[in-house]
C-alpha cells in the first residue's frame, strides 16, 4: 500500500471526496443559520497575529458556498489547532473543524500536501508511529540512545502487515 | 489505594523526548500509580487530522481497543495524544454508525472498541487521582519559593464540551501541584499562548516564531523558569529553544522542565534519574540540590 491510495487519485477517493463535500454541506447549512460574523473567533486566533488566519473570514466565505477557492488556498494550513476559535465561539460554531475539513478536501482532491505530512504518514503506515527512535543529546553533548537510557522497548504494532490491512481499509472502503 | 494504568506513550515521548518518560517511570509508581506497558500501540492519529480525519480516528480508536482488550484504563502523556484519544471516544459514543464503521475496520486485526474507558493526562492524573495531600507526604525536599510559570498546552484544556483536565480559560491545577511543591507559581498574561508546535511539519519558522514569543515575554518577566506536560510542547520550548530564540533575535536561556521532572526533584529523586541532563535549556539555572 502507499500513499497514493491515502490521499489522491483512484476510485476510492471519489468516496472520499463525496463525503467531504457533504460535510462541508453540512458544515455550511449550519454556519449559515448561526455564525453572526462577530469574528470572536478571530480575536483570539493563535494564527492571526503571525499568519493572517482569519477564521470568521474563513467561515463567511464557506457560507458564501466557496469551497474551490477556500480548499486551494494556502491560508486554510495555517491554523494552529489551539482550538479556541471553537471554544469561544457564542453560536457553537467551530471554525477549526471547518478548516480540518478543508484540509482534507485540499488532500483528497490531490493538491501537493505540504511540508512534512506525507514522510510522517509514510513512517506511520511502515512502522506505527510518526518516526523511527532518535538519539538524544545531552546539555554536555553526549549522545545517548533509548536503552542507554534504561528504558524498555517502545510499543508499536507488532504485526505490521496486520496493521497496515486495518489502514487500507480506509482508502477502499465504500462510504 | 493503588491505581492502574497502561501507559500510552504515543510517538514522540518514546522515539525522542526521554526525560518526560524517565521522570513519570521514576515518580508515579512511587505515587501508588501502577503503570503498565502494553505491547501493539501505535500513533494516536493527532497529526494526521489535517491530512485524512477519518485516519485520525481509526488511529485513536485502535489503541483504545486495545486497552478495552487489556481491561485498562489509559494514562496518556502527551496533550496532543490526549486530545485525540478523548475526542474519538466522544465521537464513537455520540455516532453509533461511525462506531460500527471503524469496528469493521479494526476488526483486520482482532480488535473491538465497544466502551468508554478512562483516559487521563498527567495534570488530571496528579491533581485528582493521586491527590495534593498524597503528593504533599512525599515532598522531602521542597522548591524554596522558585518563581515558575505554567505551560498547559491547548490541547488539554480545549474543547471543554468533550470533557479535558482543566478549565479552558482558568487552568489552575499545574498551579496547585507547583505550590504543594514549594514553589511559587508565576501567573502571566501569555499562559494560553500556544507553544507553536502544531506548524512545525509545515510552517517551521512560524512554529518557532510562536514558541520564541512566549519564551521572550517569560524571560522579559523575571519568571524562574517554565514547567510543561506535553512532549510536543516541551520540543518547542527547551529542545529547539535556541533556534526560537533567533526567530525573535533575542537570546534565550529560560530554564524548562517537565513538571514531572520537578515533582521527582521534591520528592528527592535525583538529577540524573530524572533525566535533567537532556533538557537542553539551562535548568542548572534554578538550583535545585541535584540539578547538574
Ligand atoms: S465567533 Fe462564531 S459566530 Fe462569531 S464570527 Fe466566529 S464563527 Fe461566527
Ligand atoms: S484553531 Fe486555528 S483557526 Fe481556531 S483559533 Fe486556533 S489557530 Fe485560529
Ligand atoms: S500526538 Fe503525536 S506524539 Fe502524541 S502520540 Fe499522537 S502522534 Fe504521537
Ligand atoms: S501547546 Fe502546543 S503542543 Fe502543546 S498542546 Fe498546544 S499546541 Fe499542543
Amino acid at each position: 500500500m502507499s500513499i497514493i491510495d491515502l490521499t489522491s487519485m483512484g476510485e476510492p477517493q471519489s468516496d472520499l471526496k463525496k463525503e467531504l463535500n457533504d460535510r462541508l454541506t453540512k458544515l455550511q447549512d449550519e454556519i449559515s443559520e448561526y455564525c453572526f460574523q462577530c469574528a470572536k473567533c478571530t480575536s483570539g486566533c493563535e494564527a492571526h497575529k503571525l499568519l493572517e488566519l482569519e477564521p470568521h473570514k474563513i467561515v463567511a466565505l464557506l457560507k458564501r458556498g466557496l469551497i474551490n477557492e477556500l480548499v486551494n488556498s494556502d491560508v486554510i494550513w495555517t491554523c494552529m489547532t489551539c482550538q479556541k476559535c471553537r471554544e469561544r465561539c457564542p453560536q457553537r460554531v467551530a471554525p477549526v473543524e471547518i478548516l480540518f475539513a478543508l484540509k482534507n478536501m485540499a488532500v483528497a482532491s490531490g493538491k501537493q500536501i505540504p511540508g512534512k505530512y506525507t514522510g510522517m504518514l509514510q513512517s506511520i503506515l511502515s512502522m506505527g508511529l510518526i518516526q523511527d527512535i532518535q538519539q538524544t543529546t545531552t546539555r554536555s553533548n553526549k549522545i545517548l540512545k533509548r536503552d542507554e537510557l534504561g528504558l524498555p522497548p517502545p510499543s508499536k504494532p507488532t504485526d505490521v502487515a496486520k496493521f497496515q490491512a486495518g489502514i487500507m481499509k480506509i482508502a477502499i472502503e465504500k462510504v | 489505594m493503588k491505581k492502574k494504568f497502561a501507559l500510552f506513550p504515543g510517538c514522540l515521548m518514546p522515539t525522542e523526548q526521554y526525560a518526560y518518560e524517565l521522570s513519570i517511570r521514576e515518580t508515579l509508581p512511587l505515587l501508588d500509580v501502577e503503570l503498565v506497558d502494553v505491547e501493539g500501540f501505535s500513533c494516536c492519529g493527532e497529526p494526521m487530522k489535517s491530512v485524512n480525519q477519518l485516519l485520525t480516528l481509526y488511529l485513536s480508536a485502535r489503541n483504545l481497543a486495545i486497552a478495552e482488550k487489556h481491561q485498562l484504563d489509559v494514562f496518556v502523556p502527551c496533550a496532543m495524544c490526549h486530545l485525540a484519544l478523548t475526542e474519538c471516544q466522544h465521537v464513537l459514543e455520540e455516532n453509533p454508525a461511525m462506531k460500527e464503521r471503524i469496528n469493521g475496520m479494526l476488526a483486520a486485526e482482532g480488535l473491538k472498541y465497544t466502551e468508554k474507558r478512562q483516559v487521563v493526562h498527567t495534570v488530571d492524573l496528579l491533581h485528582d487521582q493521586v491527590g495534593i495531600e498524597k503528593i504533599k507526604e512525599h515532598v522531602k525536599k521542597p522548591l524554596n519559593g522558585l518563581k515558575i510559570a505554567a505551560h498547559y498546552g491547548c490541547h488539554i484544556l480545549r474543547p471543554s464540551e468533550i470533557g479535558r483536565p482543566d478549565d479552558s480559560e482558568h487552568p489552575q491545577k499545574i498551579e496547585a501541584i507547583l505550590k504543594v511543591l514549594g514553589a511559587e507559581p508565576i501567573s502571566y498574561p501569555q499562559k494560553l499562548d500556544c507553544c507553536g508546535a502544531p506548524l512545525l511539519a509545515n510552517l517551521p519558522e512560524s512554529a518557532l516564531t510562536k514558541t520564541g514569543q512566549k519564551l521572550q515575554a517569560i524571560q522579559e518577566q523575571g519568571i524562574q523558569g517554565l514547567v510543561d506536560v506535553c512532549p510536543w510542547c516541551h520540543k518547542m520550548f527547551d529542545s529547539k529553544q535556541t533556534k526560537a530564540g533567533e526567530t525573535v533575535a533575542v537570546k534565550l536561556d529560560v530554564p524548562v522542565l517537565y513538571l514531572t521532572q520537578l515533582l521527582g526533584l521534591a520528592m528527592g529523586i535525583s538529577g540524573e534519574k530524572l533525566g535533567l541532563e537532556l533538557n537542553l535549556s539551562p535548568v542548572e539555572k534554578i538550583q535545585l540540590g541535584d540539578v547538574q
